[in-house]
């Protein structure tokens, strides 16, 4: 007798046949034999899989809500009439099933030789060979023959769409199981696929009669994925074949971090597929992690360590040991001539935990300053400052799961959909649930129009006015009296909550007197703060349109205070969740890559906090915070900053304005650059080392759930070295030893400085899957819900945030309102993603701008616009678009020839120097060549490529 | 474009500015001066401390008061 408990602790990589019930009732029931006890509400064909009994099926797949349409699931069960498809009978208590008689094996095979009969016989030279489900069932159930022929009628001949890059749709392998199409509403929420036409004459459609790329279709892949045929399936695989090994890993692009099976023929990576055993992901993955992998591969890679004297000059290929000792020597004798603080470094978001904390160890310990930053200064610093001051920790109190029970929804300036788009898929799941959504953003974000059971509240707000809204909300919170008392009593420090109730509950804060601010009408803000504070689980999640502000903190305290008096937090379904930008932007914050904060955030004047960190490393540290970036730049500028280590950035398309940044670079005696490409930092470098890709390394990524993941090495990296191996190098070669074998030494040592990574190691890691820090003897194995008895800091902090109109203000000159963000198959600066096939979505940014201000400046759309700011001047595309508001200008900064960032201004966050690449005033008019700025980007790019040539040849690479 | 220390001079009336809601000059110049002191790298420290001392013209009075306490 078997006895077998669902859910969890499953195989990964088997596919149960219908989706886990939640249900806390167990039913016991007897299949073949065999006693088995489920929740009630499984399936029988799901009760059978887990005591390992598999039933033949085609259209169930357990990520999918079971369909019944194949029958080839067909089972005896006592005391019915016929042969019940088990995919969608539920268990009983008591039932007797019987899954193999000759009744049923007659019918499956009958069933078999149906779909077999108008099925291509071509199956050794089919892509799906060997990985085919049609191909496994007709096994399965022992078809030897199929006697209706197949001169009949039949689509055999049906054409293939080969439109999208990554796909091919090859129709006459169809069985109309509409895996597909429940994968693309259920799984990804995009609605792209439907059954057209019926029985016989049914075929799969993207969109209407439009090809694959034409449609809807955001290419997800989860249809690939799920389709049992070779009707969809990866060019890759129908290129190279099937894949021979795999190994588990997480992807490299954003916050989400999924995890993915990295199927490889040798060292190749023929294809990437999310892995269900992922709990950020349970099997779903976007565009960018699944298909967007081959820039690893890419020409443009560097694969040799160069040096050069000044930036006019040809770059030399050299020695890894060459341009090491270069590097090193140019860095001692500017700190022998300019002193010790006349270094810095940036460490990266994309590269690993391991990584980042070595090279802010380097900086610390080796530089022996504190100027050590990273790209989380242009995006999240705020979130770490103001979940501080407020909850305590720096992070997102919440599981991606935990939004499947929320019932109130408010997205505050994030696109998930575009930006997180495997959260953005979960969201929607529960929209479609009835849970309500509100949205505050100065654009009609696609979120709004996803198909979704009740109505959503949008408001549009007027760039830069977020804290007057935020203010609003609680202002109606607090004096229509939907506070939650009883959590601020308990859980809330009564003299913060007096000082901010007070200030709250001023006039000017009412929704009326800010909505001459914020452009919102008050009506719609009392709706969306009634709606919020009334519900169950109210949760929010917010990503840059909040925190690039110059009150980027102060809008995150807001939020903190908005949950904290709605008593939102400690529980599954609310809580405070940044949606993190890059792959490892939380472990790069989290591994004390800010000047004032040692990794886990102990602050470097922390006497205590620094004695271990120095007795660990055996060096005395600073304790004075070190520059941020922007401060680097100025202090490059005026003189007294003059060596950089910027591993994994490229801060020359990255950051505002960039003709402040290009002068900083180019007054640097040694800029230390480690890439995979030539970026455009690269291009001011006088070193360049080889950086490695995901694929290439051992490591772990932190996503904006908290959520440690392993990262591994599936190739061997190009240079010959992994990143942390090179930050090894430069530091022993300046004198600081280092000596590590393995990233996972580096991990044991975060966990012997860290007091949220107390117990964390790989093999943990190994036996978990992942780990939710804060890690601690009282949670040994992490923790997914954050706060849910008290705070870090003991009770909650409420925060005053009075509104102050930015700087940046529109004015006759720069009438407009620019404001920026990113696209679903581009990822940040792109250097990746345009390196791959995704570059057919979006191979330009342009100027998004409302039909009314294109109108009074006579702009039709596919006009080049020049935009000017007060700091400099662009030329893009105009597109017209009802998504923005009258005086609202949109663009994305995915390509570097754009400029995006030539014209936002280093305007700053006032708590945290985080830039306000949101709100830029500027005018637009129509131009008919590139801005100055884009002229000369294109012949000093010219000019650094054929530099690189030089050296290239040179050594006959 | 601006320099070091105009940006420097910035910052600092930006922190008084959004840390000064119904605090008297003392309050807003002691949080600043704790935000100062956390967050700003020796250098600077040392340049607007410099220029508080020579000049300190376009520091609101509160932001001077604030790097006179971390002059301290
Ligand atoms: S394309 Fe594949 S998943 Fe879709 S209906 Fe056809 S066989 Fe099923
Ligand atoms: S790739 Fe994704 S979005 Fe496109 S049709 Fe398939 S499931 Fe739908
Ligand atoms: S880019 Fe983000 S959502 Fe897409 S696969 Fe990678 S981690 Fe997942
Ligand atoms: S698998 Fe049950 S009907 Fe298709």
């Amino acid at each position: 007798m078997i006895e077998i408990f669902d859910p969890k602790a499953l195989d990964p990589n088997k596919d149960y046949g219908t989706p886990p019930s939640l249900s806390e009732t167990l039913v016991t029931l007897d299949i073949d034999g065999v006693s088995v006890t489920v929740p009630e509400g499984t399936s029988v064909l799901r009760a059978a899989a887990l005591a390992d009994i598999n039933i033949p099926k085609l259209c169930a797949s357990d990520n999918l809500e079971s369909f019944g349409s194949c029958r080839i699931c067909a089972v005896e069960i006592a005391g019915r009439r016929g042969f019940p498809a088990s995919c969608t009978t539920p268990v009983e208590a008591g039932m007797q099933v019987n899954t193999q008689t000759e009744k049923v094996a007659k019918l499956r095979r009958n069933i078999m030789e149906l779909y077999i009969s108008d099925h291509p016989l071509d199956c050794l030279t089919c892509p799906s060979n060997g990985d085919c489900e049609l191909q496994d069932m007709a096994g399965a159930v022992g078809l030897r023959e199929v006697r209706y022929g197949f001169d009949g009628d039949n689509h055999l001949d049906a054409a293939k769409d080969e439109s999208n890059p990554y796909f091919t749709f090859d129709p006459s392998k169809c069985i109309v199981c509409s895996r597909c199409v429940r994968a693309c509403e259920e799984v990804q929420g995009t609605f792209a696929l439907t059954v057209d036409g019926r029985g016989f004459e049914s075929t799969i459609a993207a969109g209407q009669d439009e090809s694959f790329l034409e449609s809807d279709c955001v290419s997800c892949g989860a249809c690939v994925q799920a389709c049992p045929t070779s009707t969809l399936m990866e060019k890759s695989v129908i290129d190279a074949g099937q894949p021979e090994h795999s190994v588990v890993t997480t992807c490299a692009y954003c916050g989400v971090g999924c995890s993915f099976k990295a199927e490889m023929k040798g060292d190749q990576v023929i294809r990437m597929v999310p892995y269900k055993g992922g709990d950020a992901n349970m099997g779903h993955s976007c565009v960018k992690g699944r298909f967007a992998f081959g820039y690893a591969t890419h020409k443009d890679r560097i694969t040799d360590p160069m040096i050069r004297d000044s930036i006019d000059q040809p770059w030399r290929a050299v020695s890894w040991d060459e341009a090491i000792g270069f590097a090193a020597g140019r860095f001692k004798s500017i700190q022998a001539e300019h002193g010790r603080e006349s270094l810095g470094g940036i460490t990266s978001s994309r590269c690993t935990n391991e990584e980042t904390y070595l090279v802010q160890k380097l900086i610390r310990a080796g530089f022996g300053n504190n100027n050590t930053d990273t790209c989380a200064r242009v995006c999240h610093s705020p979130t770490g400052y103001g979940l501080k001051v407020t909850l305590g920790e720096s992070a997102g109190t919440q599981t991606f799961e935990s939004v499947l029970q929320s019932d109130v929804i408010m997205v505050v300036g994030a696109n998930p959909t575009d930006a997180h788009p495997v959260f953005g898929s979960l969201l929607r799941k529960r929209l479609r649930q009835g849970a309500k959504l509100i949205v505050a953003d100065p654009r009609q974000i696609d979120l709004l129009k996803t198909p979704h059971l009740s109505e959503a509240i949008h408001l549009p707000l007027r760039p830069g006015t977020n804290v007057a809204l935020i203010n609003a909300l609680a202002h109606v919170i607090v004096t229509e009296g939907l506070e939650d008392r009883a959590f601020i009593a308990e859980r809330c420090s009564d003299n913060s909550y007096d000082q901010w109730r007070a200030f709250i509950q001023h006039e000017t804060n009412s929704p009326e007197k800010m909505a001459e601010v914020t452009g919102v009408p008050a009506s719609s803000v009392r709706e969306a703060a009634r709606l919020f504070a009334n519900a169950g689980n109210g949760s929010i999640y917010y990503g840059l349109g909040v925190t690039e502000h110059s009150q980027g903190s102060t809008m995150v305290m807001g939020i903190a205070n908005l949950a904290l008096a709605t008593g939102n937090i400690g529980r599954e379904g609310v809580g405070v969740n940044p949606l993190r930008g890059q792959n490892n932007v939380q472990g790069s914050c989290d591994m004390g890559s800010f000047p004032h904060d040692l990794p886990g955030y102990q602050h470097i004047s922390d006497d205590a906090a620094r004695g271990r960190f120095e007795a660990e490393w055996g060096v005395k540290l600073d304790n004075e915070p070190g520059l941020r970036i922007p401060n680097m730049f100025d202090a490059a500028i005026a003189g007294h900053f003059k060596g950089m280590y910027v591993q994994g950035e490229d801060i020359a398309q990255s950051d505002p304005n960039l003709h402040h940044v290009e002068a900083a670079l180019k007054s640097l005696d040694c800029l230390v650059v480690q890439d995979i490409f030539l970026n455009e930092t690269a291009r001011f470098a006088h070193v360049l080392l080889p950086g490695s890709t995901f694929l290439e390394k051992d490591g772990t990524f932190t996503n904006a759930e908290r959520r440690i993941n392993r990262v591994r090495k599936v190739m061997a990296p190009l240079g010959g070295k992994q990143d942390w191996e090179v930050t090894m190098m430069l530091s022993n070669a300046l004198g600081y030893p280092m000596d590590y074998s393995h990233p996972s030494e580096i991990m044991d040592e975060i966990a012997r400085l860290t007091p949220t990574f107390t117990g964390v190691s790989y093999d943990k890691l190994e036996e978990l899957g992942s780990i939710q820090w804060p890690c601690n003897e009282l949670y040994p194995e992490g923790t997914p819900t954050m706060h849910v008895t008290d705070f870090p800091i003991g009770k909650g902090e409420f925060a005053v945030t009075e509104y102050l109109a930015t700087e940046e203000r529109a004015s006759r000159r720069f009438p407009l309102l620019l404001t920026t963000g990113r696209i679903l198959s581009q990822y940040n600066v792109g250097a990746q993603t345009r390196r791959t096939d995704n570059q057919m979505w979006h191979d330009e940014d342009v100027l998004e701008l409302h039909p009314s201000d294109a109108e009074t400046r006579g702009i039709q759309d596919g006009d080049w616009l020049g935009i000017s700011s007060r700091v400099g001047q662009t030329v893009l595309r105009a597109v017209l678009s009802e998504r923005m508001q009258p005086g609202v200008v949109y663009t994305t900064f995915h390509h570097p020839d754009s400029g995006a960032n030539v014209i936002t201004t280093d305007n700053s966050d006032w708590a945290t120097n985080c830039p306000e690449y949101k709100v830029t005033a500027v005018q637009v008019e129509k131009v008919s060549q590139p801005s100055e700025w884009q002229q000369n980007f294109v012949s000093f790019r010219d000019q650094q490529n054929a530099l690189l040539e030089k050296g290239r040849r040179r050594e006959g690479i | 474009m601006q320099t070091e220390l105009e940006h420097l001079i910035q910052m600092a009336n930006q922190i008084v500015a959004n840390n000064s809601f119904q605090k008297d000059i003392e309050q807003t110049a002691a949080t600043t001066a704790n935000h100062l002191q956390k967050f700003w790298a020796r250098s600077m420290k040392k340049q607007i401390i410099d220029y508080a001392a020579q000049d300190g013209s376009d520091l609101s009075p509160a932001a001077k008061l604030a790097v006179q306490q971390l002059a301290s």
